[in-house]
């Protein structure tokens, strides 16, 4: 035999296990981090299109029409969100982004005719400025939340929690509260912010309802509230959310994406996309208002494929964080001696959280933010999103649609048995679905 | 000769909430004459996402009375619910009663007065308004405050001022406990000064109470290992 060893490797101590624990044992707290969860779920990936042959016919792919037309918050408000898309982009602060990636974001959405939306830290005039249809968060903390600007919102956001870390709070770290994002917030300059995790004047269900009920009389009635949760007991939280007069649900899976959390949140709390979607139609569908209650999904999506099956299995929307950072320049392999600084590499990079990310996107660094020119950042991300709205189209025509709303579960089957499970898909080739048949 | 109102008078008895706010935005909109509200029966949301406009309201209110709201003047008289004068941006709210939790929460400006006690929560995440409790208030009160002054002339229940991070809260009574980087600072002129102005309009004088004053340690504004057990 070849004299070549082999290397064995503990299933219990792999090599991320040990530099866990070193770093664990380094720092004396838990490891805080951006991005979403890094450990494979069950995702859409799993999931193949059944298209057509036979059976059903397709539309011509390069020519005939397939509508793309989304409306959202149609349930109350007399001004329900209208978009030309049904990709929108996530709620990401000011303070967690710099202003030229907020900005850009905004102007990308606009091209788009898709909305995008504030986040922790208030409503940034520029962000405003640049955004034809704007999402106001109401979070926790109320950071930067005030009367004035909520009438210049298109539509309210009530975050409950987000799938990175569902039950957690926000910690902003020091180093990103500069004089602006610490003014916007109403909090001394450098000092590690955090933001709370429930509501200062509502703690239940019951009191959300009063507490929709004062946002609305606020706007007198014209724009929609969504109402945003990170992905755990969805069942029973979306129909909460629906009692108490949501015109949208906003559902966050555990792969959704974040500029700074516990990584024991990334990875060990809440459930996947996949089944909370599927979980969320059928909490909709059981009190009888799918199609009534319009139901964005977000987290880990980052392809037209992700989107057109999370259509299909029933949502209205979806939403976009972490994939239009990329689409930027995020974990670009540019300025690559910054990585090493922050002691990782292109591709690798997860350290949106202190504030040096080399490719001026999560920073509130002025020389850092010079890295991402707004025209440049502008024409990457609505490239990207029209992207996918082509995909989404094309796949759409395979499967004889001409409106990408007229996705449905039929199109699809499962590669996997937990996908089969999670999604109550057939297994491909068969008849059979896990946990079902 | 047509005679000028001193007062719209509303009653709210076979009115929506809708209807009472839409009323109260018309009048904000044309004229600064006064509302009367009648009847309001506890009801919630009243005056709510309003500007400048005068209201007094005879009777119980619920929940985010005035909240919202900017350059407004409302006393109600009776009781409130929970977070009246939420996101309050500045003017005035004076309930001549007791108040509920979470008085004031978020409230960045102006001034809320509590003729009575308030309960839990009172001055949570405060941004910047005074918040006066001519009573006591309850547990948990002025957490996470970021700015601001909160005098309470009674007594403060269990963990007051928790995770503050700046402004000032007053205790003319007894302080049941602190919660975490809160800490008692000797009064000053200047605070004495503070008390006896804010509080002599309200008919109360500053020096009949033993008023201690708390404010941020500062200890927890950065992240940091060691620090845990003090959470
Ligand atoms: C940099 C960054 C900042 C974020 N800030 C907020 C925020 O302020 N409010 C919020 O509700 N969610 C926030 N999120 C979460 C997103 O709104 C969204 O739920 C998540 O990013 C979706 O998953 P994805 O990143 O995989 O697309 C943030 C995410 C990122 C990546």
């Amino acid at each position: 035999m070849d004299s070549e060893k082999v290397l064995k490797t503990s299933s219990t101590y792999t090599p991320e296990a040990i530099a866990a624990i070193q770093e664990r044992a380094e720092l004396g707290r838990y490891m805080i981090r951006g991005y979403g969860a890094f450990r494979n779920v069950p995702r859409f990936d799993d999931l193949v299109f059944l298209t057509t042959s036979l059976t059903r016919l397709p539309l011509e792919g390069y020519r005939e029409k397939c509508t793309t037309k989304t409306l959202i918050g149609t349930r109350y408000a007399q001004r329900p969100m209208e978009l030309d898309i049904p990709i929108t982009i996530a709620g990401m602060s000011f303070g967690a982004l710099s202003y030229n990636a907020k900005v850009a974001l905004g102007r990308a959405a606009t091209l788009l005719g898709t909305s995008t939306t504030t986040g922790d830290g208030g409503m940034l005039p520029a962000e405003r400025e640049a955004s034809s249809k704007l999402v106001y968060q109401c979070l926790p903390s109320r950071y930067g939340f005030n009367p004035t600007d909520l009438k210049k919102a298109d539509a309210i956001e009530i975050v409950v929690g987000q799938g990175a870390k569902p039950g957690g709070g926000g910690l902003l770290l020091g180093q990103k509260v500069n004089k602006v994002v610490a003014g916007m917030r109403t909090l001394p300059e450098g000092v590690d912010q955090r933001s709370p995790c429930r509501h200062p004047d509502w703690i239940g269900p019951d009191d959300l309802r009063i507490k929709i009920e004062e946002l609305r009389e606020a706007t007198d009635w014209e724009i929609p509230i969504y109402v945003k949760m990170g992905a755990t007991r969805v069942k029973d939280d979306v129909k909460l959310a629906v009692k108490a007069g949501a015109d949208a649900i906003v559902l966050d899976g555990m792969e959704g994406g974040t500029a700074a959390t516990q990584s024991i949140f990334q990875e060990h709390a809440g459930i996947p996309t996949l089944p909370a979607l599927v979980q969320a139609v059928e909490a909709l569908q059981e009190i009888g208002v799918y199609g009534e209650v319009q139901l964005v999904i977000s987290g880990g999506i980052r392809s037209g494929p992700d989107v057109a099956k999370a259509l299909a299995l029933g949502a209205d929307a979806v939403s976009l964080g972490t994939a239009t950072l990329i689409a930027m320049g995020c974990n670009k392999p540019v300025y690559v001696e910054d990585y090493h600084k922050l002691g990782t590499e292109p591709y690798h990079c997860h350290h949106c959280h202190t504030g040096m990310c080399p490719v001026g996107i999560t920073t509130q660094d002025a020389e850092l933010m010079q890295r991402l020119p707004i025209e440049e950042a502008t024409t990457y991300v609505a490239n990207y999103l029209q992207s996918l709205v082509m995909e989404v189209q094309s796949l759409a025509r395979a499967c004889g649609k001409s409106d990408v709303h007229n996705l449905e579960r039929e199109d699809l089957v499962a590669l996997t048995l937990e996908a089969s499970a999670m999604a109550k898909l057939p297994l491909a080739g068969t008849d059979f679905i896990m946990g079902q048949s | 000769m047509q005679t000028i109102p001193q007062q719209i008078v509303i009653d709210c008895t076979n009115l929506t909430t809708r209807e009472i706010n839409q009323k109260l935005k018309a009048l904000a909109a044309s004229e600064s004459i006064p509302a009367k509200l009648l009847n309001p029966a506890g009801r919630h949301n009243l005056a709510v996402g309003i500007t400048q406009i005068a209201i007094a309201i005879d009777g119980p209110v619920g929940y985010y009375c005035g909240g919202l709201s900017d350059n407004v003047n409302i006393e109600v008289f009776g009781d409130c619910g929970w977070s009246v004068g939420e996101n309050l941006m500045s003017g005035n709210i004076t309930i001549h009663g007791n108040a509920s939790a979470n008085t004031a929460a978020s409230a960045h400006g102006g001034k809320i007065c509590i003729l009575g006690n308030a309960g839990p929560r009172a001055g949570i995440s405060l941004k910047g308004a005074t918040l006066i409790v001519s009573g006591n208030v309850g547990y948990g009160s002025a957490f996470m405050m970021q700015q601001g002054c909160m005098i309470v002339c009674g007594d403060a229940g269990a963990n007051l001022a928790d995770s503050i991070y700046e402004g000032a809260i007053f205790v003319g009574g007894e302080i049941n406990s602190l919660g975490a980087d809160a800490k008692l600072e000797p009064m000053n002129d200047t605070d004495w000064q503070l008390l006896e102005q804010e509080l002599s309009a309200l008919n109360i004088s500053a020096r009949d109470y033993n008023f201690k004053k708390v404010i941020c340690a500062k200890q927890l504004y950065h992240f940091k290992a060691k620090d845990w057990g003090n959470y």
